[in-house]
């Protein structure tokens, strides 16, 4: 008499029926050496599924929160060169679509230039963020928490930029965005800061 | 099937999809266990395993947006970890030819002092075959859905199962004396 194989045995349990369970099945019934081998083998899966659980020697979890926090950084500065981007192209295109005639007065005309001096502040000082190379270089859970929240902090300012240069009629709103760009180049003071006092601990 | 249920879940992971770091660490205490669990019982290191829970959940805060709630969350999180597990095993071209030789005694030389406990005897199968063994008999995927992970048969999967039990029946000492 052929006993059951291994594969033959474990078919039993799988779901559907293969050509060849059924006669398994029937031999089963009638061989008593294969059921006692059948229920070793369930035996022994039971026995799989109650071995204890294993458990981490270390928490992993600062670690994944460090690698996430990098990348939440590198997508906000992403964020905000195609916000800034943005922002030039419709200054671009307002100035450009402005008439010739003096519609705007002189406090107008300020309001401009202290725009873009803002604008140019603000595009050296990522400059120097960029050749900080924050996401280069190991830093403590403080530094990483001060640099995200100043990080979301500017990505607010951008979208309320986005949203004054999309909203605004011409000419109106200029204080307005005057003090968006201030505290923008504030904040992008106090990241450089961080950065560039992180990489000189580092460089010692 | 096991389950991991953890409480205000879908409150966790609405968080976790707005970018909540608290929401990310909740499902990381939630599920730590579990994963690292699957993990180390596929690698063959402690530090592989550590690496692939990292890697997982790293991978799960980044893709939760696109876990559908009306799936299982442990479900989901487990088919990562798999996934990770088993590609770390590529990576490292682990070989079942590693695989110590069959040299404990049939229950036909039976002696208890020499027998494998079945924790000993698991870790002593090939990667493969370990990791075939625990995703079938104890996470309770099929042929087809571990064939579909490591990228081979349902067969191949099958096969693996079969020899494995084999060996594991002869190192617990389990043989038939007939």
């Amino acid at each position: 008499m052929t006993h059951l194989t291994m594969d033959q045995l474990l078919e039993l349990d799988e779901p559907g029926l293969e050509p060849g369970t059924a006669q398994a099945r029937a031999h089963l019934t009638a061989c008593a050496a294969c059921r006692a081998e059948y229920e070793r083998l369930r035996q022994r899966q039971a026995r799989l599924r109650a071995l204890p659980t294993l458990r981490p020697a270390r928490d992993r979890w600062p670690v994944v929160a460090q690698r996430l926090a990098v990348e939440r950084r590198r997508r906000l500065v992403q964020r905000a060169a195609v916000a800034i981007s943005a922002i030039a192209a419709l200054l671009l295109l307002a100035v450009s679509l402005r008439p010739a005639a003096p519609a705007r007065d002189v406090e107008g005309f300020a309001a401009e230039a202290q725009i873009a001096d803002l604008m140019e502040r603000s595009r050296a000082l990522e400059a120097a963020i960029g050749a900080a190379q924050p996401d280069q270089r190991v830093v403590d859970g403080r530094t990483i928490g001060v640099a995200t929240d100043l990080e979301a902090r500017i990505a607010d300012l951008d979208r309320m930029l986005e949203v004054q240069e999309l909203d605004a009629p011409p000419g109106r709103g200029d204080m307005q965005r005057i003090q968006l760009w201030r505290e923008r180049v504030g904040l992008l003071n106090a990241l450089v800061d961080v950065h560039v006092t992180n990489a000189r601990n580092v460089g010692l | 099937m096991e389950s991991y249920p953890l409480a205000n879940a879908e409150s966790v992971v609405a968080r976790a999809r707005s970018g909540d770091p608290a929401a990310f660490e909740a499902l990381y205490r939630a599920f730590e266990s579990p994963v690292y669990n699957l993990a180390r019982r596929i690698c063959r290191t402690t530090e592989d395993a550590e690496d692939v829970l990292q890697e997982t959940f790293f991978e799960v805060c980044r893709s939760i947006g696109q876990f559908r709630a009306e799936g299982s969350l442990w479900g989901w999180i487990r088919t990562i970890t798999a996934s990770k597990a088993l590609m770390r095993l590529r990576r490292n071209k682990y070989r079942d030819a590693d695989e110590l030789p069959d040299e404990v005694p049939s229950a036909k030389r039976e002696d208890t002092a020499l027998r494998m406990d079945l924790e000993a005897a698991l870790e002593r199968l090939g990667e493969t075959s370990r990791a075939v063994v625990w995703l079938h008999d104890v996470e309770g995927y099929t042929h087809d859905e571990i064939a579909g992970m490591m990228g081979r048969t349902a067969s191949f999967s099958k096969s693996q199962l079969a020899r494995a039990h084999v060996r594991l029946r002869g190192w617990l000492g389990e043989e038939s004396a007939s």
